[in-house]
C-alpha cells in the first residue's frame, strides 16, 4: 500500500506537468528621445518588465489560463504601488497586475470561456475597425500592448462556420497617455501660468455586448459583427476649475458606441487581399457617427513578408470636439509593414503610416537578433514628422530611438 | 490442382506482383497504404544549420488525425521560449492543396496562409509551409525513372508532377522509394530543372507495424542551409479528439 501511495505521489506531478505549461519573459527597455517636449524634459525612459503565463489542462474539456505582470519604470507611466491589481482600469500601468485569468470548457464544437481574457476580432493588421473587445495600453502611443477584458464568451464552430458571443459585465478602457509624459500633447499658445489636472476617468456602468459569425470558405473567409457597448478610447471633458491660478482639468469619458462591421479575406495569385470596416454610431451628444475601413494587400515571398494598404474613415457626423483615438488617428493614411528574415536569429523589418495629405509620417525601422534559446536584443528607430495639427505630426517631437533586451522562459 | 499448375499459378501471381511493383502510381499509392494511420503523435527536435555552420534548435509537438489528404495536423512549438505557443493547424484535401492556419499568442489571433505564401520557410527551418503539408497520390502523376540504392537501401526512382489542381511552388519532385519497406529514402524537389530542396530519410525503423524515418534531413540548396528533425516520442493510432484540430483549439492551445 505505501509502494503505491509513494508511485502515485511520484507520478502525480508527472501526470501533471504533461498537461500543465507555463512561459514568459523578462524584458528591459532603454528609450531616447534626441527632443525635449512641452511639459516633459526627460530624454531617457528606462522599463522593466516580467510577465509570466501559465496553462493547466485540467481535463480534455476544461483548462485554466493565468497571467501575471510585473513592471517598473523610470518615468513614473508605472505605479510605484504594490498592490495586485486586476481591474486594469488605473492611469498609471499597475506594477503588478493579473494579465489574465480564465477558464475555458469546451465540447462538440462549443467553448464557454469566463474570466479575464483577450479577445481578438477583425482580420487586418494595420488598423482593425472591429476589434472592440481589445483596449491597449497607448501610454506611449505608438508601442501599445492590449488589455484583456472580464468577460463571458461562448463559442460554437460547426464545420466552416463559427459564432461568437461576447459579453463584459465589466468596462476595461484603453490607457491614455498621462498628462505630464511627452505623449499628451498640448497647444503651443497655452498661456504659461495655465496648469492642467489629471481629472481621472469617469468609467461607465453598463455592459457590453458582441456577436460575430465567421465563415471558412474554400477561397474566401468572411466575418460579420455586432458590437453594444463603449468605446475604450476616451473623449476628453477640459474644465475649468479656477482662474487664479488658472487651472483646468482634464477629465477622460467613454461614450457609448454600437457597431456594425465585417471583415474578409480573399487569396489572389499574387496577394492576399483583405478589408474589415465598422460603421459607428453613437448616443452621446459628444461623440461622432463615423465609418472607417481598411484594405489591405499582403504577401509572403522567400524571406521576404509585405504588408501595405490604405485605413480610411468617413464621418457622418461630427460631434467630438476632444478625444485621444490614435484608431481614428491613422485612417487617411497609407500604411505599411516589411520585414525580411535575414536567417534563424535575425531579422529586420520597417513599417511606416503616411498620410494621405502628406501632413503626417511615421516610420520605424527595427534590427532584431536572438542568442542562443532565450536570449533576444531588438534595436529600432521611429521617425515622427508632420503638422501639429495631425495625429501622427503632433507627435513630431517624439521621434525616438529603442533598445530592448528580452529573456524568454 | 496438381503441382505444376500450382507452381505455374504462383508463378504468374509474382509476375503481375513484379510488374504491378513497377507502376509507379502503384507503388506510391503502395507507400501510402502503409503509412495509414488513424493518428500519429511526435515530439520534433529540430536542429537548424546555416551555411556558417550555426546550429540553432527548436522543438515543437505535432498531431495528426487521419492520414494522407483525408488528415488534420496541429503542430506546437515547445522551443525556443520566444515561440512558445506558436502553432500550425494544417486540413489536408484528397483532391486540392491544404488549408493552413498559423495561430501566434502574442497577436492573440490565427492567420490563414495563403497559396501563395507557402514556399515561405515556416519559422526559419528550411520547410517551407508546403513541405507540411500531407502529401495525397490523387494529386500528383507518376513516372518511374529507374532504381538507385540510398544508404545501401534498394530504392525506386519516381518523378510526381503535381496535377493542374494542386497548386505548388515545385515543378516536380523525384522520391526514391525503398523496395523493401515502402517508405521514403529521399525527396528532392525542383522549381523549373533546379533542384532546391533535398529531404533525406534515415534511422528508419518499424513503430506498431508502420515503417517510419525518425531522422529528416532537410536541405535548403539555395539558402546551403538544412535542418534536421528528429522524431521522439513517435507512436501512431492513439485515441484523439476531432474536436483538438479546429481554429478554435488553436486558440485554446495558447
Amino acid at each position: 500500500m505505501k509502494l503505491a501511495a509513494a508511485l502515485f505521489a511520484l507520478t502525480l506531478p508527472c501526470a501533471l506537468a504533461q498537461d500543465f505549461t507555463q512561459r514568459g519573459y523578462l524584458e528591459t527597455r532603454w528609450i531616447g528621445y534626441p527632443e525635449t517636449a512641452p511639459g516633459d524634459s526627460g530624454q531617457d525612459v528606462g522599463e522593466a518588465r516580467l510577465v509570466y503565463e501559465a496553462t493547466y489542462k485540467v481535463s480534455p474539456h476544461l483548462r485554466f489560463a493565468g497571467s501575471l505582470d510585473l513592471r517598473t519604470d523610470t518615468h513614473r507611466q508605472a505605479e510605484r504601488v504594490w498592490r495586485l491589481d486586476w481591474q486594469d482600469r488605473s492611469i498609471q500601468e499597475p506594477a503588478f497586475s493579473v494579465r489574465r485569468l480564465s477558464a475555458a470548457y469546451t465540447h462538440s464544437g462549443w467553448t464557454v470561456e469566463m474570466g479575464k481574457q483577450f479577445l481578438r476580432w477583425g482580420k487586418t493588421d494595420l488598423l482593425t475597425p472591429t476589434d472592440r473587445f481589445a483596449p491597449s495600453d497607448f501610454l506611449r502611443v505608438v508601442d501599445n500592448d492590449f488589455l484583456a477584458v472580464t468577460a463571458a464568451r461562448v463559442t460554437y464552430e460547426r464545420g466552416a462556420n463559427t459564432w461568437d458571443a461576447v459579453y463584459v459585465p465589466r468596462f476595461t478602457p484603453s490607457r491614455a497617455p498621462l498628462l505630464n509624459q511627452r505623449w499628451v500633447v498640448l497647444p503651443e499658445n497655452l498661456p504659461p501660468d495655465l496648469a492642467l489636472v489629471e481629472g481621472g476617468a469617469r468609467l461607465p456602468g453598463g455592459p457590453q455586448l458582441g456577436v460575430r459569425w465567421n465563415h471558412v470558405g474554400r477561397q474566401v473567409e468572411g466575418a460579420l459583427c455586432f458590437y453594444e457597448g463603449f468605446n475604450h478610447l476616451p473623449v476628453l471633458d477640459a474644465e475649468l476649475t479656477s482662474l487664479v491660478p488658472l487651472r483646468v482639468e482634464i477629465t477622460r469619458r467613454y461614450a457609448k458606441l454600437r457597431m456594425y462591421g465585417g471583415d474578409g479575406a480573399v487569396p489572389l495569385p499574387w496577394f492576399t487581399v483583405k478589408a474589415e470596416t465598422g460603421y459607428f454610431t453613437s448616443s452621446d451628444p459628444l461623440a461622432d457617427d463615423y465609418v472607417q475601413y481598411v484594405v489591405q494587400l499582403e504577401r509572403n515571398v522567400g524571406e521576404w513578408f509585405f504588408v501595405g494598404g490604405y485605413g480610411g474613415e468617413t464621418i457622418i457626423t461630427k460631434r467630438t470636439p476632444l478625444d485621444f483615438a490614435p484608431d481614428r488617428g491613422l485612417a487617411r493614411a497609407f500604411l505599411g509593414r516589411a520585414g525580411y528574415t535575414i536567417d534563424a536569429n535575425r531579422s529586420v523589418a520597417v513599417e511606416t503610416a503616411v498620410r494621405q495629405n502628406g501632413n503626417g509620417l511615421w516610420l520605424k525601422a527595427e534590427y532584431s537578433q536572438a542568442f542562443g534559446q532565450h536570449w533576444r536584443a531588438t534595436a529600432s528607430f521611429a521617425v515622427i514628422r508632420g503638422d501639429l495639427a495631425d495625429f501622427l505630426g503632433q507627435y513630431r517631437r517624439n521621434s525616438h530611438g529603442m533598445l530592448v533586451l528580452r529573456y524568454s522562459f | 490442382m496438381n503441382k505444376i499448375a500450382w507452381l505455374l499459378q504462383v508463378v504468374a501471381l509474382l509476375g503481375a506482383g513484379l510488374a504491378a511493383a513497377q507502376d509507379p502510381r502503384q507503388i506510391m499509392e503502395e507507400v501510402q497504404e502503409r503509412a495509414q494511420a488513424k493518428s500519429q503523435r511526435y515530439e520534433g527536435t529540430l536542429q537548424v544549420i546555416d551555411r556558417n555552420g550555426r546550429t540553432t534548435e527548436k522543438r515543437w509537438e505535432y498531431d495528426r488525425l487521419g492520414s494522407a489528404g483525408r488528415s488534420k495536423a496541429v503542430l506546437r512549438f515547445t522551443a525556443p521560449a520566444e515561440v512558445k505557443g506558436v502553432a500550425l493547424l494544417v486540413v489536408n484535401h484528397p483532391d486540392r492543396s491544404s488549408d493552413q492556419w498559423m495561430w501566434t499568442p502574442a497577436l492573440a489571433r490565427d492567420r490563414r496562409i495563403a497559396l501563395q505564401d507557402r514556399s515561405t520557410r515556416f519559422f526559419g527551418t528550411d520547410f517551407s509551409f508546403e513541405d507540411l503539408e500531407e502529401r495525397d497520390v490523387d494529386q500528383f502523376e507518376f513516372k518511374l525513372l529507374g532504381e538507385e540504392a540510398i544508404d545501401g537501401a534498394a530504392c525506386w526512382r519516381i518523378e510526381s508532377r503535381p496535377k493542374q489542381s494542386k497548386t505548388s511552388q515545385y515543378t516536380r519532385s523525384v522520391v526514391w522509394v525503398r523496395q523493401d519497406h515502402y517508405v521514403f529514402a529521399r525527396l528532392e524537389s525542383y522549381i523549373a530543372d533546379q533542384v532546391v530542396r533535398r529531404l533525406n530519410y534515415s534511422q528508419i525503423e518499424n513503430a506498431q507495424g508502420i515503417w517510419s524515418a525518425r531522422r529528416l534531413e532537410m536541405t535548403d540548396l539555395r539558402r546551403q542551409s538544412r535542418t534536421i528533425l528528429r522524431l521522439e516520442k513517435l507512436t501512431y493510432n492513439l485515441p484523439l479528439d476531432e474536436e483538438a484540430f479546429t481554429l478554435q483549439a488553436l486558440r485554446r492551445l495558447s
